[in-house]
């Protein structure tokens, strides 16, 4: 029988995107002949594998890219899956406060946005896209592509902690069943990925935010001219180009 | 179908009602000066067309058919699917799409927008293109041919499968009818099909022989998912009435020896030849269409050749003719009978009949015209009425047949039904002695039960003396020990 590691969690959970919707972020980096297809959406696992098919050949069709992409996006997406699909059946870590901060840091086509907020993990009823929507509604955000983009951020980020909670969990696990459950393990270096939630009020618990963090946490709009957007595209191209 | 004409909303409408705040627009569509499509109406508001299919459509509702195509947002299986979400992606496709109406808008450019995942996405788009609520231009019609899926039909089909399964077809077809399926356009080089097409159900492509050998397809499908379809070669050619007397000829003389009818033809093959055979309309020239004026004269051509060849001998072909299998007459060694026989078998029984009455209403009045040849000149007037009433005596002498087959049968049933009576009956006394020596059974188990009981208990009685008798002498012996130790 697991024991628990604290007195505040309750049972390990399953793996699951913390969101309301349990939607897989994909994101699709393919290079082929001098043409680059760089793409980021949601996508839900409960699709049949036909539907990856029929995704790629449409997108495919409607961008009007060379057939072989087919074959490399429909590859890419179900790697992605099978990946998300391999976690889905392990334990997640249920501790008391999951509290853990977003970033937002991303250029659509000449929007720039920067952002940081706190999320809870523990809410499996928070949703990134009702997050978007309210975003783009209320910094009058003229673009329509900026809200899927923006949800996309979030629920990568999710994603991603998600991950690390699941392995924490199975490290707990088989430290405790290195020591036969003698040990106690301290909560917190389960929960190592979230805020401790005390320590970000420092020892005030008070829950206003100090001054010189306000800006960090505001949302920043920029709308770029085409110039600078090219520039900015010349730098990335060139960043990655030096990482390759 | 006609088109209808569904006037972009004002702009008013568009914005979140108070009741739903979540509703995103994110940009309203500007009515831009666009000429329309058709003569103007008196409003400033762009025309756009929609085909009349689809005139259920409205800004504000949900209608029964979009429940029944995309069941996943309507059957709260899922928590954030649900009506609002579902109305929010159609309604920002359609404006996004009646932005321009005059270009197609593609599924990756909707979904770069929307907010969700993209497999509901995708189904809402090819709902809403397969029902011309969005890239439907009435001006091309005829690049519908090109898949040749039936719009209306969606209209009857039954919502199997969902939204998923119907949601992937009719990509760009939006054909307003398509009674002649037989009109298929190559996806490939836009030519007319003839002869065979190559047609894929997979992914709705229907291609010329050229364009198949060539193998000017997508890349991801194979050859193998393609079928051949045959166009029928009424599409193709049609039969002159030489052909078709020459086909008649053929038939009649080589009866089933479609090889030699196809070879005196000429220029059809046998399965051209059977089809049109089968095709021909035996049945309208009797109900008496007499605008089919050639068919007529060919009928005139059958009926003449019968009378002169039959004679006397028509007083037979009644009985053949009610039935439906070849009759008997087929094999005998009298080929005019034969050929009769078979021609009336084919043509099914109220037509033979109605020829054979016509055939002798016109052997009466041949003989009453003139002379005629080769059998029917030797026959005087008495004949021909004794033929005649023949046949009538032949006829009810058939109806009290049947009605006496018919109530032989019901005293058959009759019976059968009194012993199946029987039988039950004898059966339900079984079934209840069979209870109650069933429940004799039952309570001789139980006394046996209670006899063991009581044996037992007797037994564990007798025993429990035993066993204490056995304890004591057991203390006894310990006591005896100890003592000695």
């Amino acid at each position: 029988m697991k024991t628990l590691p604290s007195s505040s969690s309750k049972a390990p959970v399953k793996f699951r995107m913390p969101t309301k919707e349990n939607l897989v972020p994909i994101r699709l980096d393919i290079e082929l002949e001098e043409q680059r297809y760089k793409d980021a959406f949601t996508w839900n696992p409960i699709d049949p594998d036909s539907e990856i098919t029929i995704f790629a050949k449409r997108t495919v069709k409607d961008l009007k890219l060379p057939p072989p992409f087919i074959m490399h996006i429909v590859q890419s997406i179900q790697t992605q899956l099978a990946e998300f699909r391999s976690y889905e059946g392990q334990d997640m870590l249920y501790t008391g406060d999951k509290i853990v901060p977003i970033k937002l840091d991303l250029r659509v086509n000449s929007t720039l946005i920067k952002d940081q907020f706190l999320w809870d993990m523990n809410n499996f009823d928070s949703d990134p896209e009702d997050f978007a929507k309210t975003f783009c509604d209320d910094m009058g955000i003229q673009d329509p592509e900026v809200g899927p983009a923006v949800a996309f951020a979030i629920r990568e980020q999710l994603y991603e902690n998600a991950v690390q909670s699941v392995a924490a969990a199975r490290e707990i696990r088989l430290s405790k069943k290195g020591r036969r459950g003698a040990e106690y393990v301290p909560a917190s270096k389960a929960g190592g990925t979230s805020l401790d939630l005390m320590k970000l009020f420092n020892n005030k618990y008070s829950v206003v935010r100090k001054r010189k963090e306000w800006d960090v946490y505001g949302p920043t709009v920029d709308l770029l001219s085409n110039e600078e957007v090219d520039a900015l595209e010349a730098r990335e191209e060139r960043n990655v180009r030096s990482m390759i | 179908m006609y088109h209808l004409h569904h006037h972009l909303s004002t702009p008013k409408s568009l914005y979140p009602l108070p009741s739903n705040p979540r509703f995103l627009f994110l940009q309203p569509p500007t009515p831009s000066p666009r000429p329309p499509q058709a003569p103007p109406p008196s409003s400033e508001n762009d025309v756009v067309h929609i085909p009349s299919y689809s005139r259920w459509f409205s800004w504000d509702n949900t209608h029964e058919c979009e429940v029944r195509f995309l069941p996943e947002f309507f059957d709260s299986r899922s928590p954030s699917k649900n009506p609002r979400v579902y109305k929010y992606y159609r309604n920002s496709i359609i404006s996004q799409f009646r932005k321009n109406p005059s270009a197609k808008i593609t599924f990756t450019e909707i979904r770069k927008t929307l907010v969700g995942d993209v497999g509901s996405i995708r189904r809402v788009f090819d709902f809403l293109d397969a029902w011309g609520l969005i890239n439907y231009s009435p001006l091309n019609k005829q690049l519908k041919w090109e898949d040749g899926k039936d719009s209306s039909s969606k209209t009857a089909a039954s919502p199997a499968g969902g939204g998923g399964g119907d949601g992937g077809t009719a990509g760009d077809a939006n054909a307003s009818n398509n009674k002649d399926i037989c009109k298929r356009l190559c996806s490939g080089c836009k030519s007319l099909c003839s002869i065979a097409c190559f047609f894929c159900d997979k992914y709705d492509i229907t291609l010329c022989a050229r364009c198949y050998v060539r193998g000017n397809y997508r890349v991801g499908v194979s050859s193998s998912d393609f079928r051949r379809v045959e166009i029928s070669e009424e599409a193709r050619t049609d039969w002159t009435e030489k052909e078709t007397l020459q086909l008649l000829e053929a038939v009649m003389h080589y009866r089933d020896d479609w090889k030699r009818v196809a070879l005196h033809v000429g220029g059809r093959s046998v399965k051209d030849c059977i089809t049109h055979f089968i095709k021909l309309p035996f049945g309208e020239v009797f109900t008496g269409y007499t605008d089919l004026g050639d068919v007529d004269s060919k009928y005139n051509q059958i009926k003449d050749c019968d009378d002169e060849e039959s004679g006397p001998n028509s007083n037979g072909s009644p009985s053949p003719s009610k039935k439906i299998r070849l009759s008997p007459l087929v094999d005998a060694s009298n080929p005019i009978m034969a050929q009769a026989a078979f021609l009336s078998a084919l043509a099914g029984t109220e037509v033979a009949e109605a020829a054979a009455r016509a055939a002798v209403t016109t052997l009466t009045d041949v003989e009453y015209g003139g002379n005629k040849d080769s059998g029917v000149a030797s026959n005087g007037d008495t004949n021909l009425n004794a033929s005649v009433k023949a046949c009538l005596d032949a006829n009810s002498l058939l109806e009290k047949e049947e009605s006496d087959v018919e109530r032989a049968i019901s005293r058959i049933t009759e019976v059968q039904m009194k012993e199946i009576q029987d039988k039950i009956l004898r059966f339900e006394e079984l079934d209840l002695q069979m209870e109650k020596e069933w429940q004799q059974v039952d309570q001789m188990k139980n006394l046996l039960f209670a006899d063991q009981l009581s044996v037992l208990s007797k037994r564990s009685s007798t025993t429990k003396i035993d066993e204490r008798g056995s304890t004591l002498k057991a203390e006894e012996r310990g006591d005896e020990n100890a003592k000695t130790d």
